[in-house]
């Protein structure tokens, strides 16, 4: 017997649209991403080669920013606690890794896991007392880390400059490389960068990563899992502060400057605005995140050159109001709507 | 009372805060019964479960094979083996079906085990396998009660306690669930504390009964015992004797 479907659907009739379709559906989820993550990679590796130094610069910061978001995300996305105090996390690594470059001369590839460790034993200091408050007072405490810390470096003037900061040489490429100054910091940050995401990614597949998210969803019933919570959230934060850190050491490489007044208590509502209009808990949202906070502020700056802050507030609003999941949330509803039109076609 | 007592609460008292809700609960379970608690709303039911699992402050003292739970923390009692699956079921509802059953695994090490457990759950609860990848929240409520039941045996439980398994489930879907402890508590030899409201199943199940009504114990006794008693009949069994 032979029915009508056999004729039409034979090899040899196949017509464009069913070969579409059953392309799309031989892209899973997990390949799908996969393949934004080969496209993502292969953009970043002739960026720098397509823009003038400045924007290589930008770019640059992005991936600066969005490491240091990655540990935000970590904690507040996937732990779901708060932090109103990063900034002083990303400025101990800078600092940390100044004061190795400016006084001990070590060199630069070798300041990245010290100031790393700081960051993370820092966290762990700050966080055994802070995890045990919640919500409003949490996110006190981690405001008051932030803001006494602009003072505590101006104070320890021999070893932190005082306010007039700390001058270093950024890192020089290899001749071997043939890439000019700023192509080549921005390779080292994509380096740290992927690193980073590697790490967390990993982190957040293990068993501590599924601790965390039994954490963020429901505390009572995490414990009685037999998830110590204490012992996790401190944890979250240790690691946060760890990539914040070490966001904080690729700045100073990448910049050649630290000063107290780089690190004001802005910078880390800034991180947390961030993470937020970024995507908390989604994989592309520190990325995002990153973006927006490098680059609204300066086209903020070109809408109304006498309230960058006026922009940059009001965008945030925007965005939360239109992608209350973020920037990453509204990515994936356009990305699913295309691919069903893609699919209904 | 059962000789081989596995769990001894002696003069137990337990609440929130400054408010005392259990007042001097003595009771034991022998090692592989099954024990239900009845009683009137607020009775201070969940407060006991809550009280076993460490969640709450408690005073006096309750044993689990000789060795102390009082007044442990709740992730240190439930790695001594007690699995609470609490009323509301504490599902981690963004959380796929595969990471919640995972997390009730939490206090184990070994992987392959836990890889058998799994199967070994999907036996009891078949539809849970074809969830997997789905998001716990969007279960209907008798399945994520199953979920919830099957997390807390992914933890191998020496003391399993269920706080009204059949809160919004339909008759025909509760009665399955208590067929499935019943197995469970056979196969695994795994003790058993059931809080429940539908006392004909509890009763149906259990060896022991306790009544409880304003924090403190007012009747125990055999399940045989307690379906007798005309008291018992008139408030939860709903007919007369
Ligand atoms: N979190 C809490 N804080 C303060 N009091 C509480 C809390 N939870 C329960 N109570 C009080 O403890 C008493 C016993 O409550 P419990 O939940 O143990 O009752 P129950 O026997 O489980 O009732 P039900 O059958 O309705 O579930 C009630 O009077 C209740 O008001
Ligand atoms: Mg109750």
């Amino acid at each position: 017997m032979r029915g009508p479907a056999e004729v039409t659907d034979g090899p040899a009739r196949t017509d464009a649209p069913a070969r579409g379709r059953a392309l799309a559906r031989s892209i899973t989820p997990v390949r799908r991403r996969w393949i934004a993550v080969a496209v993502l990679l292969a953009v970043a590796c002739s960026l720098p080669f397509q823009l003038v130094p400045f924007r290589v610069f930008q770019f640059t910061m992005v991936m600066v920013y969005a490491v240091a978001l990655l540990g935000l995300n970590l904690l507040v996305g996937h732990a779901g606690q708060i932090s109103l105090g990063h900034g002083a996390f990303f400025a101990v690594g800078a600092y940390a890794a100044a004061i190795m470059l400016d006084r001990w001369d070590l060199p630069y590839p070798l300041t990245l896991p010290i100031a790393a460790a700081v960051a993370f034993v820092l966290g762990l200091a700050l966080g055994l007392p802070a995890v045990r408050l919640r919500g409003l007072y949490l996110a006190l405490v981690t405001l008051a880390i932030a803001i006494f810390l602009v003072p505590l470096l101006k104070r320890f003037e021999s070893v932190t400059g005082g306010s007039m900061g700390l001058t270093l040489a950024k890192p020089a490429p290899p001749a071997w490389t043939g890439l000019a100054e700023d192509q080549w910091l921005y390779f080292l940050t994509l380096a740290v960068t992927v690193l980073a995401f590697l790490l967390a990614h990993g982190l957040l597949r293990s068993r501590v990563g599924r601790a965390l998210h039994a954490v963020r969803d429901n505390e009572a019933a995490a414990e009685v899992m037999g998830v110590r919570l204490p012992f996790y959230k401190t944890l979250a934060f240790a690691w946060s502060a760890m990539f914040a850190g070490a966001a904080g050491c690729v700045y100073t490489w990448v910049i050649g400057f630290v000063s107290p007044d780089s690190f004001v208590v802005t910078l880390s509502i800034t991180l947390l605005a961030g993470i937020v209009v970024g995507g908390l808990g989604s994989f592309s949202g520190p990325l995002l995140g990153g973006l927006f906070v490098m680059f609204v502020p300066s086209i903020s700056q070109d809408i109304n050159d006498a309230a960058p802050g006026v922009i940059f507030g009001l965008l945030i609003i925007v965005v939360m109001y239109v992608a209350p999941t973020g920037l990453a949330g509204l990515a994936g509803r356009v990305a699913r709507s295309t691919e069903n039109i893609l699919r209904k076609e | 009372m059962s000789t081989d007592s596995f769990l001894t609460i002696s003069d137990l008292s337990a609440g929130y805060g400054d408010a005392r809700v259990l007042h001097g609960v003595n009771l034991s379970v022998g090692r592989g019964e099954i024990c239900a608690i009845l009683g009137p709303n607020g009775a201070g039911k969940t407060t006991l479960l809550r009280a076993l699992s460490g969640a709450v402050w408690t005073r006096g003292s309750v044993r689990l094979d000789g060795a102390g739970l009082a007044r442990r923390s709740p992730d240190a009692i439930a790695r001594r083996g007690v699995a609470h699956v609490p009323e509301g079921r504490g599902t981690f509802m963004p959380l796929t079906v595969e990471e919640n059953l995972r997390l009730g695994a939490f206090t184990r090490r070994g992987r392959g085990e836990v890889e058998a457990d799994l199967d070994r759950i999907h036996g009891y609860f078949p539809v849970l396998k074809t969830r997997l990848r789905q998001v716990a929240g969007s279960l209907s409520g008798g399945e994520q009660q199953m979920l919830a039941i099957g997390r807390a045996l992914m933890s191998r439980p020496r003391l399993l306690l269920l706080d009204e398994p059949s809160l919004g489930l339909a008759p025909l879907v509760t009665r399955e669930l208590f067929r499935i402890v019943r197995t469970i508590n056979e196969q695994e030899r795994t003790t058993v504390v059931v809080v429940e409201q539908n006392a004909h199943l509890a009763l149906d199940i259990a060896q022991q009964a306790h009544v409880l009504e304003s924090g403190r114990i007012v009747l125990s006794g055999s399940a045989d015992e307690i379906r007798a008693d005309e008291q018992v009949a008139q408030s939860y069994l709903g007919y007369r004797v």
